[in-house]
């Protein structure tokens, strides 16, 4: 279709509503209508009463400052959704749902048989020494083989509009309350939007989300009690925590609530006495939950609750541990991980990944750094990032020497050209990068997100999607 | 058993959110109407307001020259008065981020509305719309808990911390407001200060439908004291923190605690002395005190 809607160009990234030739993109033709007919007054009207339902739902984020004084942020997002056809999503929800059987069965075999290590002794080194590998959980036998329940695998589509898996987030993946309250925030006000498209559902999630916490469950109780252990209302995700335990319908609760008795069962203290707990969804980072255990000094924690777990008295999920796989230089052996435990090839392409702990990986990576994306390989949140293409010779060199200390610490990938959509930026169509966090779920069986969180980068050119960055926020619809 | 049951903390929590919010709908309440009483009374108005901060804090608290301005931020906007309005909603506000889950959607969403319309009106004190607007808010949040919540647990600890607050505070207003010397107004303006002090508890029109004449302390302390069909009456206020206690386990005690304590509301009389009044209010606040010791022993994180 003839375009008057959108006036830039698109032609070095993948725009997902502009073609090559700057045309709108078939799919597309509904939203661009909708959004074309709007007057400038209008479009402000939309743009308005989308913050102010943001405002009084009360979804915020909390983001720290230097000074480690807090503020909470109103969420960010856009009212230009973010639209993938279901033929792809299909295709992506079959490899998410392959990856996260195989990083699965990686975990479990990291801490019993270790076959898959002793076939990769570059990876076994990384492994056995990173801060995110537990010894104590080695002969632990979580509910159905399943340690990490609960995952958030990033997805980016290149300059050909693929989809590749950017990283695989195991440990406390947050986002999911985002991606509902969006989808929310959208029907209340862009509701004639969503006349246009056969937008596929996404509200079971925490239905979803408690059949698997309640399937992970050892104990036999009808009525299974379920948690969520949060760190408490200043962490940045507690908005998240405190949503989905009300979306579930189930305790959201702190150290405090809690404690191990003598024999090893868990409990929470109530009004009318304590009551047995048989599944905590932590929402904390494993090291932080037992200071008898882990980090001694933890407040955060729950004194006993290891040997409670390890004794099957209670279940923690995702299990203590399975951040092992959630490491930027283990990310680069998912491939080989499918093959070797699935006897399939990946379903999902992922992004080339130099490690730099194999000195050949290192090598290219000291010589091609103004071309490559360095990343430390155990931060989150995007801190710590080098994109060689646009840092100065000095950042280079400092980077180099960061390395070189410690190579084990970075891997480096290529940097691929985001897909860009067109998003709202002072009341304009300005296309911006985004990238796609879904979530899956394992337990019995495996469940994936229809669409996911999709976040965008909202400075000019820039690729950092997070939102304690800066990143806003877009609804993501599967359509029919 | 029920099969979701309330936390400890959580019981903590909803019952100071409650204290919270009622205390920021009193305060807002009693600023106000003094506010109004200012511009009707021809007498030394900043010895009135300092009187509000005595009710409402502590004045040792405040280290500002009194000057009317100073006065109303100190009791609207100081963040470090822990009776300041801005102090009690930030209070609340705190809370209530535990109580998502446990609110109706609309209470919740109420909730927030209080909190941004206070922090972005400007701050002043010329005018009391910002009163007004605050106490409209909170009148709205109890609205919907009254009208939309199922009544469990969280009901119960709401209404406890809210009937607690109110009776707290209206028994600080009798001791300060009506034995407080008259020196400085005379007797012809004993009708208006009555007047106010209805008008602080939102009782005015409750109380002259009872009463055509003029007001007198001899009709009106009764009525605030005893009067059980007023809701901002100390018997009413007793009233309301026995049903949820009913309905919670472990409360026997508080309950013995509080029907002693209505025996001696009740019997108090129109011409009870000011010594007598003011021996009742100590014991009252005593007794109060001694009912949220043992709330929290029974129900919160000890």
């Amino acid at each position: 279709m003839n375009n008057k809607w959108l006036t830039y160009s698109s032609n070095i990234f993948f725009d997902e509503y502009l073609n090559k030739n700057s045309k709108i993109r078939k799919g597309f033709l509904r939203a661009s209508l909708f959004f074309s007919s709007l007057k400038p007054k209008e479009k402000k009207y939309y743009i308005e009463s989308c913050k102010s339902a943001i405002n009084s739902m009360g979804v915020t984020f909390r983001v720290y400052d230097t000074d480690n004084e807090f503020k909470d942020r109103q969420w960010p997002l856009d009212i230009i959704p973010r639209i993938i056809n279901q033929k792809d999503w299909s295709t992506v929800q079959k490899g998410l749902n392959q990856r996260t059987k195989a990083l699965n069965l990686f975990i479990s075999d990291v801490y019993d048989k270790q076959g898959f290590l002793e076939l990769n002794p570059v990876l076994k080194n990384l492994v056995l020494k990173s801060s995110n590998f537990l010894p104590e959980c080695c002969g632990v036998k979580p509910k159905n083989n399943i340690w990490a329940n609960i995952s958030g695998i990033d997805l980016i589509r290149d300059h050909n509009g693929k989809f590749f898996v950017l990283e695989d987030n195991l440990r406390v993946p947050s986002g999911v309350a985002y991606m509902l309250e969006n989808r929310n925030i959208m029907k209340r006000v862009v509701p004639e939007l969503f006349n246009e498209y056969e937008v596929s559902p996404i509200d079971d999630y925490p239905s979803k989300l408690y059949r698997c916490l309640v399937e992970s469950s050892y104990t036999t109780s009808k009525y299974k009690t379920i948690v969520i252990l949060t760190p408490g209302v200043y962490n940045s995700a507690y908005f998240e925590h405190a949503y989905l335990a009300q979306q579930m319908g189930i305790e959201l609760v702190e150290a405090s609530d809690l404690y191990v008795a003598k024999n090893n069962t868990v409990f929470m203290k109530t009004i009318y006495g304590k009551k047995r707990v048989d599944v905590i969804y932590r929402r904390i980072d494993d090291r932080f939950i037992d200071p008898l255990i882990w980090y001694k000094n933890s407040k955060l924690g729950i004194p006993g609750l290891y040997n409670a777990w390890k004794q099957k008295k209670v279940s923690i999920v995702n299990a203590p541990g399975s951040g092992v796989a959630d490491d930027k230089a283990v990310y680069a052996f998912v491939p080989k991980m499918i093959r070797y435990f699935l006897n399939e090839e990946p379903v999902l392409s992922q992004v080339k990944t130099y490690v730099c702990a194999f000195k050949k990986d290192l090598e290219f990576v000291l010589n091609n750094i103004e071309t490559l994306v360095l990343k430390p390989v155990n931060e989150s949140g995007g801190y710590g990032i080098l994109i060689g293409p646009k840092a100065s010779k000095t950042e280079l060199n400092k980077y180099k020497k960061k390395i070189l200390d410690n190579p084990r610490n970075f891997v480096a990938q290529p940097l691929i050209r985001l897909s860009t959509a067109p998003t709202f930026i002072n009341n304009k169509e300005q296309p911006r990068h985004l990238d796609l966090r879904p979530f899956t779920l394992a337990g019995k069986n495996f469940f994936v997100t229809n669409g996911g969180l999709t976040r965008v980068a909202m400075k000019k050119g820039s690729t950092i999607v997070n939102s304690s960055q800066g990143g806003g926020s877009k609804d993501t619809w599967i359509i029919q | 058993m029920d099969n979701t049951v309330m936390l400890s903390s959580t019981a903590e929590r909803i019952y100071w959110m409650a204290r919270y919010t009622e205390r920021v709908e009193n305060t807002s309440r009693l600023i106000n109407v003094n506010f109004d009483l200012l511009l009707d009374i021809p007498h030394d108005e900043i010895s009135d307001l300092v009187h509000l901060i005595e009710i409402t804090s502590s004045l040792d608290k405040f280290s500002k020259k009194p000057t009317k301005e100073n006065i109303l931020k100190f009791l609207i906007y100081d963040q470090k008065n822990s009776g300041s309005i801005k102090y009690c909603l930030e209070m609340s506000k705190i809370n209530s981020r535990y109580l998502r889950p446990l609110l109706p959607k609309t209470a919740w969403e109420q909730f927030n509305n209080m909190h941004i319309s206070f922090l972005s009106s400007y701050e002043q004190t010329n005018n009391s719309s910002i009163l007004h607007e605050v106490i409209r808010d909170s009148q709205r949040f109890f609205a919907i808990v009254s009208d939309a919540m199922a009544r469990n647990d969280v009901y119960n600890f709401i209404k406890l911390g809210r009937f607690i607050e109110r009776a707290d505070m209206l028994s600080r207003l009798i001791e300060e407001q009506i034995l407080r010397k008259e020196a400085y107004v005379s007797k012809h303006y004993e009708n208006l200060q009555w007047m106010s002090i209805l008008k602080s508890i939102n009782g005015y029109e409750s109380f002259k439908i009872l009463n055509k004449e003029e007001l007198r302390r001899i009709n009106v302390l009764p009525f605030i004291i005893k009067d059980k069909n007023f809701p901002r009456s100390l018997i009413y206020c007793l009233d309301q923190t026995i049903s949820p206690l009913k309905e919670l386990p472990s409360s026997k005690e508080s309950l013995k605690v509080i029907s002693k304590l209505k025996d001696a509301t009740k019997n108090i009389k129109a011409i009870s002395t000011d010594k007598q009044i003011k021996d009742f209010v100590d014991f009252f606040q005593k007794v109060l005190i001694d009912v949220h010791i043992l709330v929290s022993k029974n129900y919160f994180i000890n």
